[in-house]
């Protein structure tokens, strides 16, 4: 067993915050505060992740082929907890780095390949995510957009919703019915363009920043064959993969561990840091933060290793969702006067992004069953 | 970073299974049904064959150490692993054990007294030994599902120990730590077991949502737990000890009534060994003033410059 850093490590680690100080422009903290959905932080990463790429810290742990220096596993997630520490300035591109771009890699046809993975890889291609829909959220699997076979195309009809960057993405990740039932063996992928004629996104106003959340509606969307991901019906195995990336994708606890610390400084200041109950709930949430790390770090270890990830991930994501909250509440229970007025953002859009993880990418209580069925093997649940 | 034990870690941890695979680690009622079992055979087996001493094996280190003491803490029955491995076998190694360590003041009830060799006492003023004489420990009906007994102070001849009370105090709250998440862990297990069988409305018990996310969560606690257990033991990190002990103290509480609640009356008797772990745990959440006093101290030892 072996939890340190190896100086190899830590030297990346400070070359990505060097690069970052001299890259990041001081008014970043007013484009940050708007999230990593918003029109601001997106097209600030449109000039933001070229200027990676040239580095080489777009996607270091991908294989050279396809524009990436075959570094280590432990690299990308360092490279992940500094991104997410600084706001995210990558915006939604941190989804192409951890799981759209490898996904492809390994269930794309050659040509799928060559039209996406450059433009990734070069920091300049926006994607959403057609996942969820109004009536499939959590119940993923009995979404209802199809995508009816027409010759060399499919015709797909549907809405999607609580779509995160529809409004400025080129590409959407999309999930829809080719077969008939209600079943997972009846969904395939697509890799469609934004601008396909028959799209139309409207976003919905939210409270966790701009531009997250969209509706996204697909009238007779006509799109080629050679568009899919995959066969007809193997959908659910490849997004299984891909969550598997997704799920211990995004830091939080790096991020909450560095905004407790400002909230005690804040606290100190105030000189309201003495008193047992309040450093018991910070000396908790600090806990909290450090468990989601060691919890999330085995993950990205077996990741390392190559061997294959199981419930593991589920239990570090619930553990993440747990930091992120005790986090924010001890934040609004003892420094509630900063959660409004222009003095905290960084209080402010930890806030916002807390409120999301417990939802996002399968709701803690999905993330739950997931624990109770594979990691305690307990019977299928029928309540 | 590598979170997997190395070679010799995982053939020190594949030899103790075997030597927990043997009657004398196994459940059986205690005479008399006593609410603990203390397993004299096992724990002389161990010392003997100089599993407590792994802490002094470069290649094994104090974080074999307590893995063995989560693995052993999930017996039903009771050794002494965690002060003899994780204390006495840096510290101390040529007192006799079992140990027993008292944390504070002196004439309360303490764990393992009746079975201790040698008592370590970690005061404010410094670590003090006491080899144990006739007659000088009493022993103590409890609730709690150790051996506990009352310490006669006049018959004990205390000696200062040369080492610092403040590393004495981390590797024993990294100890504590690693005994009490073992406990929850096989508390979770017989548990989970007991879901699994149990029929009720036509279903297993464990096939409720309501059982089965609280359950989850608790895996999720007792998991992190263990992992803060073995960092903070390679560390040797004072904040990484009053991590783990502070996080698994503030957990167990519910996790100890949802073992409970869910083992239902099965859990009240004697007849099943779930009490015998969660009465470890009732009493391990409170060692070294419990997250009461852990949590606080470790955001003084964090954010408050010394």
């Amino acid at each position: 067993m072996d939890f340190l850093w190896t100086e190899a490590d830590q030297a990346y680690r400070e070359r990505v915050r060097d690069f970052l100080r001299r890259e990041l422009p001081k008014n970043w903290p007013d484009i940050a505060r708007h999230g990593p959905g918003s029109r601001e932080q997106t097209e600030f990463s449109l000039e933001f992740c070229p200027k990676l790429a040239k580095e080489g810290l777009l996607v270091p742990h991908w294989p050279a082929e396809w524009g990436g220096s075959d570094r280590p596993a432990w690299e990308h997630f360092i490279l992940g907890e500094e991104m997410w520490a600084a706001a995210e300035p990558r915006g939604a591109q941190y989804m192409n780095v951890n799981w759209i771009g490898p996904t492809l890699m390994r269930f794309g046809t050659e040509e799928q390949k060559r039209i996406h993975l450059p433009t990734m890889a070069a920091g300049k291609a926006i994607w959403c995510q057609g996942f969820s829909e109004p009536n499939a959220g959590s119940d993923l699997a009995s979404l209802r957009t199809r995508a009816q076979r027409d010759g060399d195309h499919y015709v797909v009809n549907g809405q999607k919703i609580w779509t995160s960057y529809a409004s400025l993405a080129s590409h959407c990740f999309l999930l829809a019915r080719t077969g008939s039932g209600l079943e997972k063996a009846g969904i395939a992928i697509f890799l469609i363009s934004m601008s396909t004629p028959g799209i139309e996104v409207r976003s919905i106003p939210s409270v966790v920043g701009h531009g997250d959340i969209h509706e996204v509606f697909f009238t007779d969307v006509r799109i080629p064959a050679s568009a899919r991901l995959g066969e007809e019906g193997q959908a659910w195995s490849i997004i299984k993969y891909s969550l598997t990336n997704e799920r211990v994708g995004i830091p939080r606890y790096h991020l909450s561990a560095i905004v407790l610390d400002d909230m005690v400084d804040e606290l100190k200041r105030r000189d309201e840091f003495e008193s047992a109950v309040v450093r018991s709930r910070a000396g908790a949430a600090r806990a909290a933060c450090e468990a989601a790390r060691i919890l999330v770090y085995r993950v990205v270890d077996k990741r390392a290793r190559g061997e294959a990830i199981g419930a593991e991930a589920n239990l570090a994501r619930v553990a993440v969702i747990e930091a992120e909250h005790a986090v924010t509440d001890f934040g609004l229970d003892f420094l509630s006067d900063t959660f409004s007025g222009q003095d905290f953002p960084l209080f402010q859009s930890h806030h916002e992004r807390a409120i999301v993880s417990g939802i996002a990418s399968g709701a803690a209580e999905i993330q739950l069953g997931l624990i109770a069925r594979h990691a305690l093997n307990l019977p299928k649940a029928t309540i | 970073m590598r979170i997997v034990p190395n070679e010799d870690q995982s053939a020190f941890l594949a030899a103790l299974e075997q030597m927990m695979g043997s009657p004398a680690a196994a459940w059986h009622a205690s005479p008399g049904w006593a609410r603990f079992m203390w397993s004299n055979e096992l724990d002389e087996a161990l010392e003997q064959n100089g599993y407590y001493d792994c802490a002094a094996e470069e290649t094994l280190g104090a974080v074999a150490a307590a893995a063995m003491t989560y693995r052993l803490a999930q017996l039903p029955v009771v050794v002494e692993g965690a002060a003899s491995s994780l204390v006495r076998a840096r510290f101390l190694p040529a007192l006799p054990r079992p140990f027993a360590v008292i944390e504070g003041d002196l004439g309360k009830p303490v764990r393992l007294l009746p079975v201790a060799k040698t008592v370590l006492r970690i005061a404010a003023n410094g670590v003090f030994a006491a080899v144990l004489g006739q007659d000088a420990v009493e022993p103590v009906e409890s609730l709690f599902a150790y051996p506990m007994g009352r310490l006669a102070a006049s018959r004990v001849e205390w000696t200062l120990v040369d080492a610092s009370e403040l590393q004495v105090r981390h590797a024993w709250r990294t100890a504590v730590a690693a005994e009490l998440a073992g406990v929850l862990k096989a508390g979770l297990d017989a548990v989970v077991a007991h879901v699994t069988d149990r029929q009720q409305f036509g279903h297993p018990l464990g096939s409720f949502q309501a059982i089965q996310h609280r359950l989850a969560s608790a895996a999720v606690k007792i998991e992190a737990a263990h992992l803060l257990t073995l960092k903070a033991c390679q560390t040797g990190d004072e904040v990484d000890a009053l991590t783990a002990l502070g996080y698994i103290q503030d957990a167990s509480t519910k996790i100890i009534y949802d073992l409970h609640q869910f083992m239902g009356a099965m859990g009240l008797t004697l007849e099943h060994p779930v009490h015998r772990w969660t009465y470890r745990a009732r009493l391990l959440r409170t060692s070294m003033g419990g997250s009461a006093a852990i949590l606080p101290a470790l955001a003084k030892r964090f954010w408050i410059a010394e």
